[in-house]
């Protein structure tokens, strides 16, 4: 055991637990019997569940333990038969938690995050995107109003979509047809020489005149290429990316937000972001929700990019809010918690946060973890008061934290490798330590 | 939203030295389709420097080019639309809109483009419409001296073309445009 000095780890921090691979199923009671706040600490040989050294609210905690480790993880292997009825009995009993919660009139939105950080049930039940779409705003707390709010936002994506995605031949085309003398002289036209008519504003489509609807349009083409290629290219194993129609459907939400949003564009990654999102809502049970996903998905995309974007934006990532000073609040949170690590990574290795953490913050844990286990993320990354941001922070920490043995051990090499590629975890412990660093996020 | 380049008639070196720079600023790759040249470019030159603005190059011979190997008369399908191509030297008397319009009906094209006048000229028959996108470089031509740049980019969109037609006129350019459908009337 460490001696009990000014460079002390915490002693839940010390437990075997923390080393990956995870240990085998813990054959404890899974109701969380050990988590009470007031048991003593486990011997060392058996991997059994640390005691939180501080006191959170002690349901939230045994709720989060028992909850999460009876339930059937994608990345945890090797479950008992025992487990898993167990586990479905808690689904259900979480399902009908959920069904409850979004059937009254006013939602409570604070029993609604808390109950998403426990993780939406899956399967048809089709809860998630229902609590997604509250749980980013875009749905209001009445459910009265829901009805409304629905078809106002999707009538406005519609004249977005009229707006943003036509070409300039067919938009001189409408501005044309509203002038309806024009068309009666196309009619008359029999033989002779064919009437010349002046091009106003330099509309032509060489032009280079800023106000150009052409000039726009060839400026904004290699953009629209780009999101062209990020589409055809997002989750290339997944039957559902490859549909023509929802390739199509991904890429108008990209080029619409693009255009509204000229300080940011598109930046390569904003597909992968978006493509989660775009799968929950596709595949939402209820068909007139599902029809109108591309509609939802583009007003939640914008919520929830909302909070990152100023990583995005590339005059601001030598600035306060740019990336580069996200990934040092990344540090300074690692420092906080786990100071021996923390020296271990920056000082002695030379691991800087931007060589891993970078793809982990823009994409929003997309490409670090497979597709399912990363819906079961962003359910606590979503439901969580603190907002997607800051849970962000803590969970890259918590992945920092969850393979520090193996961090410790290693050299630059070696971390830079096993950071890269994180290995498959146990969500629930990885959450679980995101919990614990609660209420430290601030700079 | 087929974007395609008609121009002919350079006559480089002979006539002329090049395109004029107000032009050569305007086009620049990326923009365009389709090219097609009605003749007389006259080298290779200006064939690789056409080429470089867009892949899909299109060219009839003219009676000074100096590639023998362009063809004398070519029709190619761009969307819903048959153009046909040709320089035009071959067609007696040289402009003749009548006569036009009679290759017109033996390529069995909705727009023939053809040259050799130098000047610019867009005219519609019951077969189809006719254009002439006079000469680029604003050579001189076996009928006259004066002859203003020109070149045309139509733009093909469905069953409607908006023609543009971009002139030098003292210096400075000037872009007109001309929209036409195709009708049941012109050729099935």
């Amino acid at each position: 055991m460490r001696k009990k000095a000014v460079r002390a780890v915490p002693e839940w921090l010390n437990s075997p637990l923390w080393s990956a691979p995870p240990p085998a199923p813990a054959t404890p009671d899974p109701y969380g019997a050990d988590l009470s706040p007031s048991s003593s600490p486990p011997p060392p040989p058996k991997p059994p569940p640390p005691p939180p050294p501080t006191v959170p609210p002690p349901s939230y905690e045994q709720a989060v333990g028992s909850s999460r480790r009876a339930r059937g993880e994608a990345g945890w292997e090797g479950e008992d038969e025992d487990e898993d009825s167990r586990g479905a009995a808690l689904q259900a009993h979480l399902l009908s938690d959920f069904k409850l919660a979004l059937s009254k009139k006013v939602i409570n939105m604070g029993e609604l995050r808390r109950l998403a950080c426990l993780g939406v049930p899956d399967g048809s039940a089709g809860v998630r995107p229902l609590v997604w779409k509250l749980l980013l705003g875009y749905l209001p707390t009445e459910s009265a109003f829901w009805p409304h709010e629905l078809e106002k936002k999707r009538s406005q994506y519609s004249a977005y979509k009229d707006e943003f995605l036509l070409n300039p031949s067919e938009k001189i085309r409408r501005f044309e047809k509203s002038k309806l003398l024009r068309k009666k002289e196309l009619n008359s036209e029999k033989i002779g020489l064919l009437p010349r008519s002046i091009v106003t504003n330099e509309e032509h489509p060489l032009s280079f005149g800023k106000s150009s609807l052409w000039n726009q349009y060839f400026q904004e083409s290699e953009i629209l290429e780009q999101i062209d290629r990020d589409v055809k290219r997002t989750h290339p194993d997944m039957p559902f990316f490859s549909a023509k129609t929802n390739q199509e459907s991904l890429r108008r939400i990209l080029i619409i937000y693009s255009k509204l949003n000229s300080s940011v564009r598109y930046v390569q990654g904003m597909n992968e972001v978006l493509a989660p999102l775009f799968y929950v809502f596709k595949n939402d049970p209820d068909p007139s929700n599902s029809a109108s996903a591309e509609a939802d998905t583009f007003f939640c995309f914008v919520e929830l990019l909302s909070g990152f974007k100023d990583n995005y934006c590339k005059h601001l990532d030598n600035s306060q809010v740019g990336i580069r000073s996200t990934l040092s609040k990344l540090s300074q949170l690692l420092k906080r918690h786990d100071k021996e690590l923390w020296r271990h990574m920056e000082i002695t290795t030379k691991v800087y946060p931007q060589y891993y953490a970078f793809r982990w913050i823009t994409l929003l844990l997309t490409m670090e973890f497979t597709f399912n286990v990363c819906i079961h993320i962003w359910d606590a990354i979503l439901g969580d008061p603190e907002g997607p941001p800051d849970t962000l922070m803590r969970i890259c920490c918590a992945m920092l934290i969850l393979v520090r043995r193996r961090l410790l051990a290693g050299d630059f090499t070696a971390n830079i490798q096993l950071l890269q590629h994180y290995p498959p975890t146990n969500i629930d412990h990885l959450l679980h330590i995101a919990n614990r660093l609660r209420g430290s996020v601030a700079s | 939203m087929v974007l395609v380049l008609a121009l002919g008639d350079l006559h480089v070196p002979h006539r002329a030295a090049d395109l004029p720079a107000k032009f050569k600023s305007m086009l620049v790759p990326g923009k365009i389709q389709h090219i097609i040249c009605t003749g007389n470019l006259c080298i290779k030159e200006v064939h690789d420097y056409l080429k470089s603005l867009c892949p899909d190059l299109h060219i009839t011979r003219g009676e000074y080019d100096e590639d023998a190997r362009y063809p004398e008369t070519k029709t190619l399908t761009i969307g819903l639309f048959k153009l046909g191509l040709c320089h035009g030297h071959q067609v007696v008397p040289w402009g003749d809109l009548d006569s036009l319009a009679m290759l017109q009906r033996q390529l069995d094209v909705d727009i023939l483009v053809t040259g050799h006048t130098h000047q610019f000229k867009a005219y519609k028959h019951e077969g189809g419409v006719v254009i002439n996108p006079g000469s680029a470089t604003g050579a001189y031509s076996s009928i006259t001296y004066d002859v203003n740049p020109s070149f045309v980019l139509m733009d093909i969109d469905g069953l409607r073309v908006v023609v543009y037609v971009y002139e030098l006129i003292d210096g400075e350019v000037k872009v007109d445009k001309i929209d036409f459908k195709k009708t049941a009337t012109m050729h099935a």
